[in-house]
């Protein structure tokens, strides 16, 4: 092993995070252009059902309060000022401060997604593997075609699957909820157990395209030369496929790490609705629906720091697998 | 090829598999030996807000806080935080409240008649983005007249307003020191009801423990949970596997557990009623003998059994036919020969597409109904076919609210309202002419004298008898020119452990969670011996 | 089953058969796949194509005296919770569901492919700068910048389409330009240039064809994901009417009567879905096998 380029990457991770600033103020005044083009109105959307029996002079009079019909780019100054001061305003659609609503959800979110994140990666790279190391092998059949079925298949049917057999059948799970549905505190182990489900079934979710990309990059590898070098040397299959073979086959998947993030966040939506999870993603949908631009505005700060680490990670990791790749030029 | 086949069978067995074990009954088993002091509920949606001021809890059974009145299981008003009911003075201008003695908040705190002019007054603020303000419209003024009285003065003589006052009343020295729309009262409520907030984890549940000083004396079920789950089929699976005690549930999957021996289903009938808006404004829809046609061809009957699965009631007028202002002689079957009759003689003739025609006019209207509601989509789509057998065509579209909005005045819409309490909330604002087209009132724009005229009397007349006589008389025109095609009313259905007595249901309002089911009193709730 | 792995089906199987003894038997198996894959996306294409001109389906339609009757002669398929026949609705939705998913994922691919290529290739601050505006859209939220696009059109496919494309090709740039990146270190790329081949030669000859096997991958995945995406937002009234057949409204539409016993409604359009995806991931299989540069090398060998 080389040793890594601690100086270069110091300097990626330096200027990346210069750059965020600039991304920041595009992607959150973007939002807010965006949003007031919404087609949805966030009046009806605040007042919910009861808007459909509203009189005229009600929705008006929310439509003053909530001072929804100012021009974009003034909310926009509005917000970046007051959140430069730490003030990020208040959600409209959750009757609560944007911190508030944001420090009670975010840790839940952040633990699913990281958890099946990484099942994800990890039985990604492990399936892929197996089905490259013997390419038309009924395995990677077997593998192959369950991924594309996984990706065409209604998540709500996993799902469901995944609640009926251990939750109803095994009884050996719990079927949603963060805790016992009948217990007040929060521990660790019922927090363990909780996540097993929903975590797992984001996981599936997320699996198909870690799955195919893995044997791809490991398949195309295992044809080269100097995998086929290694071979030729009577090198242990083990050293081939483990040393050779997967380190280069992983490149594609490091880029996948940051690209999904967006996805990952889509799916943990339906996941955390079907699992009464109290995540934020739930959040997410109703602040663009609702056009909530301070709930709105926060969370996508989140998720853009989301995806620009996520990014900054497979760059770096690239750089670490692949000698051949310069940070400098990144 | 064969590994195809092979995995499709596979996928078709497992799913009919959990199918044909889902639809066992009994299948996880009930504990049968769960305690009775507490109860565990799944609802399908959280509250926006758990604080008066904005609108939670407006009809009653917030659990948490107490109006100055309640009802009971008739829907009949009765006292709560007020020691009696109203005096009315001043021709039914002036409603004056005495207070109960020794009721305190849950933090100790006496109630004042001081809350509950705070209460009123802050709803009725401008500031404040409470949606159900106008519902308090009459009120002129409010004050407290010494500690344990308030007195109400109306605008105008109103005969319905006491059934308003079941409205919560919040903690002046709580809630008055935040802004009611953002404040930490909306999720850290206080009140005086017979249960208090212990925590709320959005998104995935509500606990509340029994008030043990609760002026009605201390619930006998001492935990209360309220599990959100949004998905239907997995808030069956849980209430199957016992992880909760009750549920609301459509009516399909509460058929699922008819024979199960541990739970009972309950079905509450409601106000909630799906209607099809005929504008007066397009000339199609604003016929009379087009909507007498509709009226009579629509096959109300099948779309209770087929779309609703049974759980609903066909649709005469817009108060359920178990109602006590109901005119029990506005029932009428379908006929659609009847409505051809109507249409010919009307000058309506038959086309060569099918399609009716007058004057050159081709007797066809959009319908659109809110996408993502299933329900009021089948309701259209039946209709629609309905509609054609008499030669009518409707084009039946889906949009949001967004856009449905500006073309209510020209385009058909399914829609769906039903207000609990007194004859004139529901009616009033759905077919008084002075409100046409005014936000979501009287989306229709029908416009009616003999309605209107009955509307008014039934507002301000303080006899029981005229009101009766003056809502019959309303019913009936709406039979003779009717401006809105009603079509079902929906039941709500429930299934709940078998550990208690007394369980009962009201009649609930278009919207339902929290405060209806057989849990809309879990207050009073006696374990089974 | 259908995908993949038509590994070296022509010349390319006697290097698998030296080095791993892949049989003739094998081979046999591999071409039985390939036919299968194509005769089913055939099907489905003759299907969509054919059966709506000669058989008209009123898509507002409803027969509330038919409800969930089950699979049986006169409704193979069974028929929908307020009566429809689903076999037709089935079909009716695939053509949709197909036109959304491939025209989807195709947009998506060449535009990721274009975008990731150029950045890749060029290198510098183009690279750079490309990259951080990939960053920045992936940024935006997905649902919001969605909602956005179908709004600025009147309802119906093509805003759909068009939404659908332009917030998914990001992924693919990505891992496009991540290929170009590796493959740009490759002996043979030195090699042509150091022959005198132009940047566009080395671009189109040698670049492309390396990253299209990763690219077609993003492409097959993209196709079922696209069906999804028209449902949702179909379903938040910016789509299709939810009462036209699509395979996503009709799985969605019919979750309700899956737990009460009546599965045909929901099974049969998933596996409308999984079944063609399945075949389409099949031919496309073969497909990247026989352009992967890679895989050709060892001819040359």
């Amino acid at each position: 092993m080389t040793v890594p380029p601690w100086g270069a990457m110091a300097r990626l991770v330096a200027r990346r995070a210069l750059l965020a600033v600039p991304v920041l103020l595009v992607v959150t005044f973007g939002v807010f252009a965006i949003a007031a083009a919404s087609p949805f109105d966030p009046v009806k959307a605040y007042a919910g059902t009861a808007a459909l029996g509203a009189d005229q002079e009600t929705l008006d009079r929310l439509r003053e309060n909530l001072g929804v019909d100012r021009p974009f780019a003034e909310r926009w100054w509005e917000w970046l000022t007051s959140a430069a001061g730490g003030d990020f305003g208040q959600s409209s659609v959750m009757r609560q401060p944007v911190a508030e609503v944001i420090g009670e959800r975010l840790v839940w979110s952040a633990l699913l997604c990281a958890v099946a994140f990484a099942v994800a990666v990890l039985l990604g790279t492990v399936l892929g593997v197996l089905a490259a190391r013997r390419p038309g092998s009924p395995l990677d059949r077997a593998v192959t075609s369950l991924a594309y079925a996984l990706e065409a298949a209604p998540v709500f049917w996993i799902a469901l699957l995944a609640i009926w057999l251990f939750a109803l059948k095994l009884d050996v799970l719990p079927a949603g909820g963060l805790t016992d549905t009948g217990s007040e505190h929060v521990t660790a182990g019922q927090l363990l157990s909780h996540l097993v489900l929903p975590a797992g079934v984001l996981a599936v979710s997320q699996l198909p395209w870690f799955t195919l990309y893995v044997r791809q990059g490991v398949g195309d590898a295992l044809a080269e030369d100097p995998v086929r070098g290694a071979r030729a040397r009577g090198l242990s299959e083990r050293t081939v496929l483990l040393g050779h073979a997967l380190r280069s086959g992983l490149l594609p998947v490091l880029t996948l790490i940051g690209s999904r993030v967006p996805e990952l966040i889509t799916g943990a939506l339906l996941v955390e609705s079907v699992f009464s999870w109290p995540g934020i993603a739930a959040a997410t949908v109703e602040a663009a629906t609702a056009v909530d631009f301070p709930l709105l505005a926060a969370l996508t700060t989140l998720a853009t720091a989301a995806v620009l680490a996520g990014n900054l990670l497979a760059d770096l990791l690239y750089g670490l697998t692949d000698p051949r790749v310069k940070l400098s030029e990144m | 090829m064969t590994t195809r086949r092979i995995r499709g069978a596979a996928v078709a067995a497992a799913m009919a598999g959990a199918v044909a074990a889902c639809s066992a009954p009994g299948g996880g088993g009930t504990d049968g030996g769960a305690p009775a002091d507490s109860v565990v509920i799944g609802v399908a949606s959280e509250p926006d807000t758990l604080s008066p001021l904005l609108g939670y809890g407006k009809d009653g059974n917030s659990k948490i806080f107490d109006g100055l009145l309640a009802r009971d299981a008739d829907q009949e008003l009765k006292p709560a935080l007020a020691k009696a009911l109203p005096e009315v003075g001043d021709g039914g201008r002036s409603y004056t409240y005495t207070l109960r003695e020794g009721v305190n908040f849950s933090d100790g705190e006496p109630l004042t008649a001081d809350d509950v002019v705070f209460t009123y007054r802050t709803v009725l603020d401008d500031k404040t983005n409470n949606t159900a303000k106008s519902e308090l419209d009459a009120i002129k003024e409010v004050r407290a007249d010494g500690d344990d009285k308030v007195v109400f003065t109306l605008k105008y003589p109103y005969a319905a307003f006491a059934a308003r006052t079941v409205l919560p009343i919040v903690p002046e020295h709580i809630a008055g020191k935040q802004d009611p729309n953002t404040g930490s009262f909306n999720t850290e409520p206080v009140g005086t009801g017979p249960y208090v907030l212990t925590d709320w984890s959005k998104g995935e549940k509500l606990t509340f423990k029994a008030n043990p000083d609760y002026w009605g004396g201390a619930p006998k079920v001492k935990k209360l949970t309220m599990a959100i789950i949004a998905d239907d089929d997995v808030r069956a699976t849980r209430l199957r596997s016992g992880d909760l005690d009750g549920a609301v549930l459509p009516p399909n999957l509460a058929a699922t557990f008819k024979n199960d021996d541990g739970r009972k289903t309950y079905r509450a009938t409601t106000y909630d009623f799906r209607a099809v808006t005929l504008p007066t404004g397009n000339p199609v829809t604003g016929d009379t003998a087009i909507r007498r046609a509709l009226d009579l061809a629509v096959d109300r009957e099948a779309m209770v059994d087929k779309i609703l699965d049974g759980a609903g009631r066909p649709a005469y007028g817009p108060l359920p036919l178990d109602d006590p202002w109901f005119a029990q002689d506005v029932e009428r079957a379908r006929d659609l020969g009847e409505a051809e009759r109507v249409l010919d003689e009307a000058g309506w003739k038959p086309g060569k597409d099918g399609v009716r025609a007058k004057d050159g006019r081709r007797a066809s209207f959009t319908l659109y109904y809110p996408s993502g509601d299933k329900v009021r989509q089948d309701h259209a789509l039946a209709y629609a076919s309905d509609a054609k057998k008499a030669g009518i065509e409707v084009k039946v579209e889906s949009a949001t609210w967004e856009v449905i909005e500006p073309r209510m005045k020209h385009d058909a819409v399914l829609a769906g309202f039903g207000s609990t309490g007194d004859p004139d909330f529901g009616l009033y604002t759905l077919l008084h002419s002075s409100l046409a087209g005014d936000g979501f009132n009287n989306m229709a724009r029908y416009d009616n004298p003999d309605v209107d005229r009955a509307l008014d009397t039934g507002r301000r007349s303080q006899d029981p008898e005229d009101r009766k006589a003056a809502y019959d008389d309303l019913q009936r025109a709406l039979v003779k020119d009717p401006g809105y095609t009603f079509l079902t009313h929906i039941d709500h259905m429930y299934v709940l452990a078998d550990r208690w007595d007394g369980l009962t249901t009201q009649t609930e309002p278009h919207e339902h969670g929290f405060a209806s089911g057989p849990w809309w009193n879990v207050e009073d709730w006696q374990p089974k011996k | 089953m259908a995908d993949t792995t038509v590994e070296k089906t022509n010349a390319t199987g006697a290097a698998g058969a030296a080095w791993r003894g892949h049989g003739a038997a094998r081979r046999s198996t591999h071409t039985l796949r390939l036919r299968v894959s194509a005769a089913l996306v055939a099907v489905t294409a003759l299907a969509v194509l054919l059966v709506p001109p000669l058989v008209q389906l009123d898509q507002q339609a409803v027969d509330l005296s038919a409800k969930l009757l089950p699979p049986g002669w006169s409704h193979p398929f069974g028929t929908d919770d307020v009566g429809r026949d689903l076999l037709l609705r089935c079909v009716y939705g695939l053509r949709v569901s197909l036109l959304v998913g491939v025209v989807a994922a195709l947009t998506a691919t060449v535009i990721g492919t274009a975008v990731g290529a150029t950045a890749g290739a060029l290198g510098g601050w183009v690279d750079r700068a490309v990259m951080r505006l990939v960053d920045t859209v992936s940024s935006v939220p997905h649902l919001l910048l969605g909602i956005f696009i179908v709004a600025m059109f009147r309802p119906g496919v093509w805003p759909v389409v068009v939404s659908v494309a332009l917030t998914h090709w990001l992924s693919t740039a990505r891992i496009v330009r991540a290929e170009v990146l590796s493959l740009r270190s490759r002996p043979y790329i030195d090699a042509a240039v150091s022959g005198g081949a132009s940047r566009w030669r080395v671009a189109v000859r040698h670049l492309l064809p390396g990253v299209l096997p990763q690219a077609g991958l993003a492409a097959v995945l993209m196709i079922p994901h696209a069906m999804w995406h028209e449902s949702a937002l179909s379903f938040l009234g910016l789509g299709l009417p939810t009462h036209t057949a699509s395979l996503g409204t009709l799985i969605q539409g019919a979750r309700g009567s899956l737990l009460a016993g009546q599965w045909w409604p929901t099974l049969f359009p998933g596996l409308f879905l999984i079944i063609p995806t399945l075949a389409i991931a099949g031919l496309a299989g073969v497909w990247r096998e026989r352009i992967n540069p890679r895989r050709r090398s060892e001819l040359m060998l």
